[in-house]
C-alpha cells in the first residue's frame, strides 16, 4: 500500500477490490475510465483541453504503449487497478467521438502520419541504404562507360597499348584538344582516318564523364567510410567499412543483421546460388561481400567455405557489438581474428581426396 | 453495340460485364490515372482487378460479393495500405464524397514511402486515416480505433502472415465481422511441396482458429499471380 494515499480512498478501494478484484483502467486518447467486472464506472478523466497538435504527440505516445496522462493519474489513484490498453475497444458504454473530437482527430492523424515520413530521414539505415546503392550503380556506371572510352580511343590509335595505359586513357583523352595531341601525349602515331570535329567532341565528353563519375565514387566512398566506421565501428574494423556497409543494406538494416543467424550472414549476397540449393545444389560457400575479403577469395577453393563461416561468425558478432552497444573489437581482438582466419588455410595445405 | 446494364453489388459499386466500378468521391480526380465515367449527376471510377486484389475477389468469389465488401458507415481496418489504390475504391463506398457516411478506414502502413502517397490522398478524402507502423503490432492500431471494426483486409508481405492475420483480427475484428487475407505465396518460409502446400498450411491455421468461420478460399492468379484471398466471418459469441 503506497503510504501516500489519502485513507478514505484506500477504505472504499479494499472494499471494490476485495469484492471484485477486476478493476480496469481503460483508455482512448481522450478518456480515460477505472471499470470493475461489472463494468460500472468506479471513476473517469475526460482530456478537456484537446488541441491537434498535443493530439498528435499523444497518439504517438500511445503507439509507443506509454499511458495519456488521464490514465496515469486514475492509475495512481486506484494503483490496484490493471490497465487494459485494449478494454475500450470492446467496451459497449464507450462514448462516440463528438464532431469536433472526430474532426481533430482526423486532422491529427494525417499529420503524425506526415511526421513519420519527414522523421523517417534521421534513420541511418535508409541514409547508408542510398549512398551504397547510389555508390553501386556509380560504379557500374563507370564500367560501362570506362570499357567504351578505352574501344573508342584504341580505334583510332591504333598502335597505342590498351593494356598498359588503360589507367591514363580516360584522362588524357577528356583534357585533348584533339584525337591528335592525344596521339602526342602518348607517343604514338595518329590515326590513318581522322574523326570528324563532331566525333572528337563525343569521344572527349564521354572521357569527361569516366572521370566525372571516378571523382564522385572517390567521393561517395570516403563519405561511406565515414559513416560506417562511426555507425558500424566493430564490424568496420573487421571488414573494412564499405564491406561492412554493403553487408547491412543487404541484410536490409543493422538491426535485422544483427538478429540474423550466421549461417545466413555467410551467405548474404548469394541469392542465385541460394535458391539453386534448395532446388538441390551444393550450398553457397560465401556471399559476395565475405568474397571480397581476402582471407576468403585468396584462400585455395577447399578452404574458403572453412575461414568464411568462421568469418561470418566473428562478423555476426561484431555487428552484435555495435547494434546492442558493446564494446568495439580491439586492434588486438581483430589482428588475433585474422590469424586464426590465416591458421585455418594452413591446416589444410592441400584438396581432400574425391571419394 | 448494346451495352450491358450494370448491376449493383452494393451502394457504391457496381458491376459491369466484367469491369467494376465505384461511385468517386471526389469527383473529377482518378488516383492511378484509371478510367472515368458519368453516369447523369454520378461519377464512376474503375476498379481495376490486375491493380487490386479486392476488386479480383469481387470478380472472382463464388459467394454474393456484397457479402465481401463493408456496408457504407462502418469501421474497416486495412493493413498493408501502400499507397492507397484499393483503400480509395473502399473509402468510395464506405465513406462516399465528404464522408457522408460517416465511415472509417483505418489504413495501416509501415514503409514512409508509401504513407507520402496515402497520407496525400487522406486530405482529399476525409474519413480516410492513414497509420504509419507496423501492421502486426496492435499497439500500432488501437489507438486509432474507437470500437472494434467490421471489416479487416490484410495486405502485407511478411512471413506468419496468416498468424498475424488470426491475431489482429481475434483483437480488433467484431462479431459477424467480414475478414479478408490476402495471402502471397512468395513471402512465407520455404516449406516442401511450393505455392500449394503454403495454401493450405494457411487454410488449416485458419480452421484451427474457434473464433472464424472459413467462408471462401478465392484463387486470384487470373490476376495476381501466386496470391489467393482467404474470406472469414468471425463468430457471433465470441
Amino acid at each position: 500500500m503506497p503510504v501516500l494515499m489519502p485513507s478514505l480512498l484506500i477504505v472504499r478501494l479494499k472494499h471494490e477490490v476485495d469484492a471484485e478484484r477486476f478493476v480496469r483502467v481503460i483508455y482512448d486518447w481522450r478518456l480515460a475510465r477505472v471499470i470493475d467486472a461489472d463494468d460500472q464506472i468506479i471513476d473517469e478523466l475526460y482530456w478537456n483541453r484537446i488541441s491537434t497538435k498535443n493530439l498528435v504527440d499523444r497518439l504517438s505516445d500511445l503507439q509507443s504503449g506509454r499511458l495519456t496522462t488521464e490514465a496515469r493519474s486514475l492509475k495512481e489513484r486506484f494503483p490496484e487497478a490493471t490497465i487494459d490498453s485494449l478494454g475500450a475497444l470492446s467496451d459497449s458504454e464507450w462514448p462516440e467521438l463528438s464532431d469536433e473530437e472526430m474532426q481533430k482527430f482526423i486532422e491529427a492523424s494525417t499529420r503524425l502520419a506526415k511526421r513519420g515520413v519527414a522523421e523517417s530521414s534521421g534513420d541511418i539505415d535508409r541514409r547508408m541504404d542510398m549512398l551504397v546503392s547510389a555508390n553501386n550503380e556509380l560504379r557500374s556506371s563507370w564500367t560501362t562507360l570506362e570499357a567504351r572510352c578505352i574501344e573508342w580511343t584504341g580505334l583510332f590509335l591504333f598502335d597505342l597499348d590498351l593494356d598498359e595505359q588503360r589507367k591514363k586513357i580516360p584522362e588524357i583523352v577528356s583534357k585533348s584538344k584533339s584525337i591528335n595531341e592525344v596521339a602526342k601525349e602518348f607517343n604514338v602515331s595518329e590515326p590513318t582516318y581522322q574523326p570528324s570535329k563532331d566525333e572528337w567532341n563525343s569521344i572527349n565528353s564521354q572521357a569527361q564523364s569516366v572521370v566525372n563519375l571516378a571523382n564522385q565514387i572517390t567521393t561517395s566512398e570516403e563519405t561511406i567510410r565515414v559513416l560506417a566506421n562511426d555507425y558500424l565501428p566493430s564490424l568496420s574494423a573487421l571488414m573494412g567499412p564499405i564491406s561492412a556497409a554493403k553487408l547491412v543494406v543487404l541484410a536490409g538494416g543493422r538491426e535485422r543483421l544483427a538478429r540474423m543467424p550466421s549461417g545466413s550472414l555467410q551467405v548474404l549476397g548469394a541469392n542465385a546460388a541460394m535458391s539453386a540449393h534448395r532446388k538441390g545444389a551444393p550450398p553457397p560457400k560465401h556471399g559476395a561481400i565475405l568474397f571480397s575479403m581476402p582471407a576468403v577469395s585468396r584462400s585455395p577453393r577447399w578452404v574458403r567455405g572453412k575461414v568464411a563461416r568462421y568469418l561470418a561468425g566473428k562478423a555476426s558478432i561484431a555487428v552484435r557489438i555495435d547494434h546492442f552497444n558493446g564494446q568495439k573489437l580491439t586492434k588486438e581482438q581483430i589482428s588475433e581474428i585474422h590469424k586464426e582466419a590465416e591458421s585455418i588455410k594452413n591446416k589444410f595445405p592441400k584438396p581432400p581426396k574425391r571419394k | 453495340m448494346s451495352r450491358r446494364k450494370p448491376i449493383q453489388l452494393a451502394w457504391g459499386v457496381h458491376k459491369e460485364g466484367r469491369t467494376l466500378w465505384t461511385r468517386n468521391a471526389v469527383k473529377g480526380v482518378s488516383v492511378r490515372g484509371e478510367r472515368r465515367k458519368k453516369d447523369s449527376r454520378i461519377e464512376w471510377r474503375q476498379w481495376e482487378p490486375q491493380k487490386s486484389k479486392v476488386a479480383a475477389c469481387l470478380l472472382k468469389t463464388k459467394l454474393d460479393p456484397s457479402e465481401l465488401i463493408p456496408q457504407p458507415g462502418s469501421t474497416c481496418l486495412y493493413l498493408g495500405a501502400s499507397s492507397g489504390t484499393t483503400v480509395s475504391h473502399i473509402h468510395d463506398h464506405v465513406c462516399g464524397s465528404g464522408n457522408h457516411h460517416n465511415g472509417q478506414i483505418v489504413s495501416v502502413e509501415i514503409s514512409p514511402r508509401m504513407m507520402r502517397d496515402l497520407s496525400k490522398l487522406s486530405e482529399l478524402r476525409p474519413g480516410l486515416i492513414p497509420v504509419l507502423g507496423d501492421a502486426r503490432n496492435p499497439m500500432v492500431i488501437s489507438p486509432y480505433l474507437r470500437d472494434k471494426v467490421d471489416w479487416i483486409h490484410q495486405d502485407i508481405s511478411v512471413a506468419d502472415q496468416t498468424q498475424s492475420f488470426l491475431k489482429i483480427s481475434g483483437i480488433f475484428l467484431k462479431p459477424e465481422g467480414i475478414g479478408l487475407l490476402s495471402l502471397k505465396a512468395a513471402s512465407e518460409r520455404w516449406i516442401e511441396g511450393g505455392d500449394d502446400s503454403r495454401f493450405k498450411e494457411a487454410e488449416k491455421l485458419i480452421n484451427l482458429n474457434k473464433n472464424l468461420t472459413l467462408l471462401e478460399n478465392i484463387d486470384i492468379s487470373h490476376f495476381e499471380s501466386q496470391h489467393r484471398i482467404f474470406v472469414v466471418k468471425k463468430l457471433d459469441m465470441v
